[in-house]
């Protein structure tokens, strides 16, 4: 579903083409399908199958006590459009990602060009690497560690009672959320801009910085242009990720602050409403995808025209 | 402004992100040590206490046992239909190549909660029309978490066979060998590093996830990731943070060793 935003940023390896087959094409062919298709059937039966089911289901009708009751109707969808508690809940989600996005981008920027201008070979495997295991440690491990740093006798709050101030209310606070989710998301950010700004060539910002321009200037003119697909594909990265979230809502949000993964997961799972569930789902899907291709496409057509 | 300042803002810069990202991990460690009965700071004194009775919990103890096997299938499973597919996919030229392509790495750009929502309702109606138990059981999850692995074993199989020229394989088949033979004496031999990074990087992708699976286990089957989310949601101690110092030095440690063989911040 979102595959078209975020492969740019996430698989750069994969795509190479082979080189062409030589001679003999029926005969080599074979074998290529035999090896593809145990995983093709596994990723159809195991993932395409059951969300197309899903999809089914969301046109179904829930009553209660006999769950689901076949049907072809839009009335899970209207649900979701009137009624204002889940505006909210999408409202809540969008913003919330579009800020950590927002923030991911202005902090992960500066890293990656230190990586890549500054930093020498060996600290800069060491750097990626340190940025990127916390990202591995699990969101159940990283959200219990943001919960000892926020949590009301937490280490923030003994921190600035230390020296004298009065404890700040953390824990179940929308900042909290946007804190917990830029730790998660910035390593993405920062790993795919490093990579764009890999092959910007440092010879242009020498040229234009021996002409006179300043750093800013340098970084506005030149290599911001340039990083453009990089900054997009990382932006999207974070944003999908983001809108996904649910460990971090969950924990650090707390039961009274609400955002679409977790009621998604609260519909199908608690109040085994399936139809409305995944309606909730396709929604969720759907409103990444256009965002997320809207940004793709403004922002070529604007990228197209710097580099006329 | 003078390129030294500038270049000192960037490490700066870059100093607080790393200690961002970074000092929350060490924070949940040191307080796995407290002596502290509550959670507060700071310590009265240092103890072990939290690791025994973390062990001694069953939710903890089964469900780090669960993630463990579940793991170690999803890997045996990435690696069995993840290897002959990359090598097809990087070997041959084929119509239906890239729609393959997408759709083997199309788990990783699925949702977790979504792909996980929709594989608890077709279990649940699977059950119904076999009758027999899915979801809640070890095979369920070992399907999810075979899912979950599938794409980066892809990803990073494929990268370590674009990297191998062909004429190695060219080689031997010219000279007699089978294709079996090739791929065991040959190909397989070479590409060892991805393949040991790909099982390396499922094992810890399975083992830390959280949104599919938090659909399909049942009483008595929990992972370790679901385990600590539920206590969670109602406290907040060392226990919690000695489980979770125990799953950085492990995932650390599996980490250092795969980035050995892989770069891992080329994985993403």
């Amino acid at each position: 579903m979102t595959s078209s935003a975020s492969s740019g940023a996430t698989a750069p390896v994969a795509t190479t083409s082979p080189p062409a087959p030589s001679g003999r094409e029926g005969r080599r062919l074979a074998p290529a399908y035999g090896l593809t298709a145990p995983a093709t059937i596994f990723v159809l039966v195991a993932l395409m199958g059951p969300l197309a089911l899903m999809f089914r289901y969301s046109l179904n009708r829930f009553v209660p006590g006999q769950m689901m009751v076949e049907a072809l109707t839009l009335d899970n969808y209207a649900r979701f459009f009137a009624d204002s508690f889940y505006q909210e809940v999408l409202g809540t989600t969008l913003w919330i990602s579009a800020l950590s996005t927002l923030l991911c981008l202005v902090a992960g920027f500066p890293v990656a060009y230190f990586l890549v201008r500054q930093a020498s070979d060996k600290w800069k495997g060491r750097l990626l690497l340190l940025i990127v295991l916390p990202l591995l440690m699990g969101n159940a491990v990283r959200t219990a560690a943001w919960m000892v740093i926020l949590g009301d006798k937490g280490l923030f709050n003994a921190v600035i009672g230390a020296v004298g101030l009065s404890p700040v209310k953390l824990m179940y606070t929308p900042t909290a959320v946007v804190i917990g989710l830029v730790s998660v998301l910035l390593p993405f950010m920062i790993v795919t801009l490093q990579s764009v700004i890999e092959g910007i060539d440092a010879n242009l910002e020498s040229a234009a910085q021996s002409l006179g321009a300043s750093h800013l200037t340098v970084l506005w003119r030149v290599v911001l242009p340039l990083a453009l697909p990089g900054i997009l594909a990382g932006t999207m990265l974070c944003f999908i990720l983001s809108m996904n979230a649910y460990a971090t809502p969950v924990l650090i949000g707390g039961p009274s602050f609400h955002m679409m993964a977790p009621t998604v997961y609260q519909q199908v799972a608690k109040a085994m409403n399936w139809p409305f569930g995944a309606a909730l789902a396709f929604v969720l899907m759907a409103v990444t995808l256009v965002l997320t291709t809207t940004a793709n496409v403004l922002v070529q057509r604007r990228y197209r025209r710097w580099s006329e | 402004m003078g390129l030294l300042a500038v270049n000192r803002i960037y490490a700066a810069i870059t100093a607080l992100v790393l200690a961002f990202v970074v000092l929350p991990l060490g924070a949940v460690i040191w307080v796995s040590f407290f002596a502290n009965r509550i959670l507060s700071f700071p310590a009265t004194g240092y103890t072990l206490d939290w690791y025994a009775r973390a062990w001694q919990l069953d939710s903890f103890r089964n469900g780090f046992i669960t993630s463990v096997e579940t793991a170690l299938v999803a890997v045996a499973l990435s690696l069995a239909l993840g290897v002959p597919a990359s090598l097809a996919l990087v070997r041959y030229r084929f119509p239906g190549r890239d729609a393959i392509q997408t759709l083997l790495l199309s788990p990783m750009v699925v949702p977790g909660i979504v792909g996980g929502a929709a594989l608890f309702m077709a279990f649940i109606e699977l059950e119904i029309l076999l009758d027999v138990d899915i979801s809640g059981t070890l095979p369920g999850l070992f399907v999810a978490h075979g899912l979950i692995a599938l794409p980066w074993t892809v990803r990073l199989v494929t990268a370590s066979l674009v990297g191998m020229s062909p004429s190695y394989e060219e080689a031997a088949q010219s000279l007699g060998a089978g294709r079996l033979t090739t791929f065991f004496r040959v190909t397989l031999p070479i590409i060892k590093p991805g393949i040991v990074a790909a099982a390396l990087f499922s094992f810890v992708i399975s083992f830390i996830d959280l949104e599919k699976s938090i659909f399909l286990v049942g009483p008595g089957r929990t992972t370790l990731q679901i385990a600590l989310v539920s206590y969670l949601e109602w406290n907040l101690d060392s226990t919690v943070a000695a489980v979770a110092t125990v799953q950085i030095l492990i995932i650390g440690v599996l980490l250092l060793v795969s980035d050995r063989y892989a770069r891992l911040s080329r994985a993403f």
